[in-house]
């Protein structure tokens, strides 16, 4: 089943087009890459999606439903959840009041059954010490916690925004079997931009290629890699 | 400390509190009015900057209080008791129209506005002679409250003290907490978590205005007068938040301590140094925020806990 669909979906800042013309659709239990150059539009992307800055042309669909100038809230409580690249976590909160902010907005728990969701969450990807105050957190729990975050509003769509980055080898393979289960288990439709393309082979499914804002490719990551016109926006025109 | 001493402590000087007119005279009672009305102003100015939003609008609202209070009593015929939820309400209703304007604006816009806001009320105050008595102020024909009794008038201000404080622990322990928090921390990462940020704001915006009108209604009807350079003064604005920021912010004990100690200092000042106790406030001001950011508050945390709030 499709949960999500854009259609010709286009931002532009002043005279700078972010994003063009992307029309693109995940299913559920899908894991999605999407890759390209630096500044090719893919956080862009993501925020047009979730909802922190609104198109200048195109179409958002939800599960059927359009939500193309729908706020960001509201997208986070129809099942929407997104992390950041730069992560923020809320300092004067502690690690499992981080994550009960996503229970007890986005789905509307109580406070104390907004705590139990998060503890489970936090307990589902290794968490421990929840009291902790989040500047006390390795750079593997900040990243865990801020999926963890994403997860507390029970979506249906994720979007992880180079969760990996930042992270040895170990801890990588460790979130990417994380995510892999969670995806499964939950059956998540799940959008990965990275830049290690490592990470995309072993944990995608499929992958979708930005460069300047426009979708050049798109297909399994092994097919992907040898269109030459991928090859061409990763090593630049001159240089091939 | 622990808890149940702390309880015990507490209680007690809920009782000295309540029970101060019977063993204290009339100077005391007089002070200890003033340090409550402020406190409270101070409280409610803390629980909107747990959002992030510092507002300098204290005296505006409180103005807009204390005149819907005793404009209601002088023109409409309100009794006196009814004057003061009057006030809260027109205040809140002032801000909650307001508030549709100046909660989109951030940071030092948000300030400033709200800056403006006060002296575009207390103009408006002024020039309205016909209805408001104009710069000359208006007078409640029919004297204070309660006769003047002081022991009254004292329980009236107290009454409106615990207000502030149920209304803040509100703020702290129900998700309103979360909420403001979240919004104070990062906007961005508190909508994707399905914050909404506009509605959380004007709650806490409409609220907070409500305790300002409310305090003002209860001042001017302590002392039957109100005139625009009287309830609009600048004082309302910058006593609370100077005693929220000596006693540490984002918390209900922080103002009430900072209020404590700075209103007893300004107090024994006034008596030593007349006109120079305002210098010597704002030198203990720029003390304390230069060497204790977080406030007074922070000394009566254990010493283990305030050196990880150190290194955090």
């Amino acid at each position: 089943m499709i949960k999500l669909r854009t259609t010709n979906l286009t931002k532009r800042f002043m005279g700078l087009v972010a994003v063009n013309n992307v029309s693109f659709s995940m299913e559920e239990g899908e894991i999605l890459g999407i890759i390209g150059p630096n500044g090719a539009g893919k956080t862009t992307f993501i925020n047009l999606i979730s909802g922190i800055i609104m198109p200048s042309e195109g179409r958002i669909e939800y599960k059927g439903q359009d939500i193309t100038w729908m706020p960001a809230h509201e997208r986070a409580r129809i099942g929407i959840a997104r992390t950041y690249q730069l992560i923020h976590p809320l300092e004067n909160l502690t690690l499992i009041e981080n994550v009960m902010v996503g229970s007890i907005f986005a789905r509307g728990h109580s406070l104390k059954e907004g705590r139990r969701r998060a503890e489970n969450l936090c307990h589902e990807l290794g968490l421990t010490d929840l009291e902790r105050d989040t500047s006390r957190l390795t750079i593997l729990e900040v990243k865990k916690m801020e999926i963890a975050r994403a997860l507390a509003n029970e979506p249906e769509v994720l979007f992880l925004d180079e969760v990996m980055a930042g992270l040895n080898s170990d801890e990588t393979k460790e979130l990417i079997a994380m995510v892999q289960k969670i995806a499964r288990e939950k059956n998540l439709a799940v959008g990965v931009v990275e830049h290690v393309m490592g990470v995309i082979r072993e944990l995608t499914h499929r992958v979708i290629v930005l460069e300047a804002g426009e979708l050049i490719a798109e297909g399994k990551y092994e097919e992907v890699s040898r269109n030459p016109r991928v090859i061409e926006a990763y090593l630049g025109g001159g240089a091939a | 400390m622990n808890r149940t001493l702390v309880r015990i402590l507490l209680i007690l000087i809920a009782v000295a509190a309540v029970a101060l007119p019977a063993f204290a005279g009339d100077y005391p009672l007089q002070v200890a009015r003033n340090i409550m009305l402020y406190m409270a102003l101070a409280i409610s100015w803390d629980m909107l900057l747990r959002s992030g939003q510092i507002s300098f609008g204290i005296a505006g609202l409180f103005g807009i209080g204390a005149y819907a209070a005793i404009l209601g009593v002088v023109r409409a015929g309100m009794p006196t008791w009814l004057s003061i939820p009057f006030a809260a309400v027109f205040a809140a209703l002032v801000a909650f129209l307001i508030g549709f304007v100046i909660l989109r604006l951030r940071a030092m816009y948000f300030s400033i506005v709200t800056l403006a806001l006060g002296e575009i009320f207390r103009i408006i105050v002024h020039n309205l002679h016909d209805f408001t008595g104009g710069p000359e102020g208006v007078v409640m024909q029919q004297g204070v409250m309660f006769g003047g009794n002081a022991s009254k008038l004292y329980w009236l201000v107290l009454a409106g003290l615990l207000v502030a404080i149920a209304a803040s622990y509100w703020f702290e322990k129900s998700r309103i907490h979360f909420a403001l928090t979240a919004i104070r921390n990062n906007e961005i990462s508190a909508k994707s978590s399905g914050v909404d940020i506009f509605r959380w704001l004007l709650l806490a915006f409409v609220v907070t205005s409500a305790i300002q009108g409310m305090l003002g209604g209860i001042f001017v009807m302590s002392y039957g007068f109100a005139a625009p350079d009287v309830v609009f003064s600048a004082d309302f604005t910058l006593l609370p938040l100077a005693m929220a920021l000596l006693g540490g912010v984002y918390s209900t004990r922080g103002p009430i301590f900072g209020a404590i100690l700075l209103g007893l200092v300004a107090e024994w000042l006034k008596l030593k140094i007349p006109y120079g106790h305002l210098v010597v406030y704002g030198i203990m001001i720029i003390i304390v925020i230069l060497f204790m950011p977080q406030g007074l508050k922070n000394l009566l945390k254990p010493a283990a806990k305030r050196a990880e709030g150190r290194s955090a």
